[in-house]
């Protein structure tokens, strides 16, 4: 081939002539196997890094999740435990509902909230907003379950606010911030303003061509909703809420901060296995954990390839 | 505007709809924070700052709050050199391995960090043949002393790195594309330049919004992350606001509108520092999205 001649003793001119002809292919397409090799050598300390600390923590709970935890035989008693033991049920019911309930409050009034965004004609408003919504999906955790405490908790500032201006106690009428329906409540904190944030680039897709043409065309507001607006948003809707979805099915923190434990969602039976709580062992503990990568890889695969759709649909320039 | 004087009633009553929505939300997000800063600030009758002064003379408080930093920086400084350089050598060099690229630095969504933490423990704490061979020997020496990095802080970094992966790797990756990466560094090649002076002079210089945005958004996530530190048994400065708040309301609402204010700051600064020189808005705007719940 053309790199053989740069290779043998040649004059000056000959390997100044070989050097550039070997330029050419040594990036493009020459000795390919090398190239290659070298190529995902450079990926190396990246991989090893993600190995170590992201996909062997993966397999060993996988493996663990069907090994028994005393014996090492290969097992699915594991499994069989999670599933017929109602604590277990229970919590992955828990779990779900307060993930899907949260991640639907915080579609619907975040949604309605972007579009106020959207329709706002004041850019520093809407640049305001949108920052103030990024401050606010990120104010998660323990700080957030402590506000959530000095606002709505039993002596909290609102609680005793309303006590003093209407006379009604909170507590009284059946509120309790410290049981699922409370969590629900500090849980759309962050999904609300991240479903903003997702919701304007989507809703930025909409052309104001499409609102003309139906309107010339005879639609009602009504009917421009109804039939162009939301089919193309919906995928993009449906992918949203999927997101909040994972967003609050692995939250731990608010919860554990709010209620210390005393909220049986599957993160907090999970962190009793790490603490070492005897109730739990370690093999129930790693099937919980498959049980909840699952629930979560389908919300993740289902997001994804509506996303897809989505921008296939929309058709965005 | 036209459409509103061509047909001014349904048009401006969508709006109003619209706007009563907004107001409620923005409503729902203030409250707790007004409330939480009264409720921190409110003493024996009047507004007092002793609960801050309180704070701030308990040493666990400085304590926490350095380690917490000292994390931070760390776990911000191990990413941003981890992930940049591999970015860009997946770019140039191996564009097959973006979708394993993607799928890395994904997984941490899929995988929260409670059962990361599980796995963690389990990894470094058992002896398992399975891990060993796949590890090509690493778990198990970094499971015993000398090495040995179960529940140190050391462990608790390269877990954040793990988990602050999806919000580093994006916006790197998106600088990449948007500065014709392949044409400047032909350009720099041509011109003599090997490869590190390129990454460093050419590459880096024009990324920079988007590492600065990956470096703010990981020293916030690790700022506030309580899950791992808590199950590690490392005391952090979220751990030492949970320990508060089990006995002091008052001081938990102090520290809770502390860590607003640290938030606060890191998302100005990516607002300020990063989208004036980068001039976009909508395409960064879903990439703030911090794992830790």
């Amino acid at each position: 081939m053309k790199l053989q001649g740069a290779k043998g003793p040649a004059s000056k001119v000959d390997v100044v002539r070989g050097a550039e002809l070997e330029a050419r292919p040594r990036r493009l397409r020459g000795t390919p196997w090398v190239y290659h090799l070298k190529g995902w050598l450079g990926l190396v300390p990246f991989l090893l890094f993600c190995l170590l600390f992201e996909l062997l923590p993966a397999v060993i709970i996988i493996q663990g999740s069907f090994t028994d935890s005393i014996t090492g035989a290969i097992t699915l008693n594991n499994y069989q435990r999670m599933l017929s033991q109602a604590q277990n049920l229970h919590a992955f019911q828990t779990s779900i509902y307060l993930s899907l309930s949260s991640a639907l409050v915080g579609a619907v009034f975040g949604f309605l909230a972007a579009y106020g965004v959207y329709r706002l004609r004041t850019g520093w408003l809407r640049n305001f907003l949108v920052g103030f919504s990024s401050i606010t999906a990120n104010f998660a955790g323990v700080p957030l379950a402590f506000a959530f405490i000095a606002t709505l908790g039993a002596n909290g500032f609102m609680t005793v606010a309303i006590h003093n201006w209407f006379h009604v106690n909170l507590y009284d009428i059946g509120f309790n911030l410290y049981t699922l329906g409370g969590l629900v409540l500090v849980y759309t904190y962050f999904q609300l303003p991240l479903m903003i944030l997702v919701m304007i680039p989507a809703l930025n897709g909409l052309r104001p061509e499409w609102r003309e043409a139906a309107t010339n065309l005879g639609a009602s507001g009504f009917t421009y909703w109804r039939r162009v607006a939301l089919p193309i948003l919906m995928p993009s809707l449906i992918a949203a809420t999927m997101l909040l979805f994972a967003n609050s099915f692995g939250a731990y923190a608010t919860a554990y901060a709010l209620a210390q434990g005393a909220i049986n969602i599957v993160p907090i039976l999970i962190s009793f296995v790490v603490a070492g709580n005897i109730q739990i062992d370690t093999g129930l503990g790693n099937a919980l954990a498959v049980g909840m990568i699952v629930v979560l890889l389908a919300a993740v695969s289902l997001h994804t390839v509506l996303v897809r759709r989505a921008s296939v649909w929309g058709g965005r320039p | 505007m036209s459409a509103a004087q061509a047909k001014p009633r349904p048009v401006r009553r969508s709006f109003g709809f619209n706007k009563i929505f907004l107001i409620l939300a923005i409503i729902y997000l203030l409250v707790p924070l007004v409330a939480t800063l009264f409720f921190g600030l409110a003493g024996s009758g009047g507004i007092d700052f002793s609960t801050f002064q309180q704070i701030i003379g308990d040493p666990n408080f400085r304590q926490t709050l350095i380690l917490s930093l000292e994390l931070a920086f760390s776990t911000t400084i191990l990413a941003i050199v981890l992930v940049t350089p591999t970015a860009y050598w997946v770019h140039l060099r191996v564009p097959k391995a973006r979708p394993l690229m993607d799928f890395l630095t994904l997984m941490p969504f899929a995988v929260p960090a409670i059962i990361m933490s599980l796995g963690l423990v389990e990894l470094y704490g058992t002896n398992d043949t399975l891990t060993s061979v796949l590890s090509f020997g690493l778990v198990p020496v970094l499971s015993y002393d000398p090495f040995n990095i179960i529940d140190t802080p050391q462990l608790l970094v390269c877990a954040y790195v793990i988990l602050s992966l999806p919000f580093v790797y994006r916006p790197i990756d998106n600088s990449l594309r948007a500065i014709n990466t392949t044409t400047l560094t032909e350009a720099a090649y041509s011109l003599g330049s090997g490869w590190w002076r390129t990454f460093l002079t050419v590459v880096l210089p024009n990324i920079w919004p988007g590492i600065i945005s990956a470096a703010l958004l990981t020293f916030s996530t690790v700022m506030g992350e309580f899950t791992l530190a808590s199950l590690f048994g490392i005391f952090t400065f979220p751990i030492y606001l949970d320990e508060i708040g089990q006995e002091n309301a008052r001081e938990a609402a102090s520290l809770a509108i502390l860590s607003f204010i640290f938030t606060l700051i890191c998302v100005l600064a990516i607002i300020f520092l990063v989208r004036r020189s980068a001039g976009r808005i909508r395409d960064d705007s879903e990439l703030e999205i911090v794992a830790t719940k």
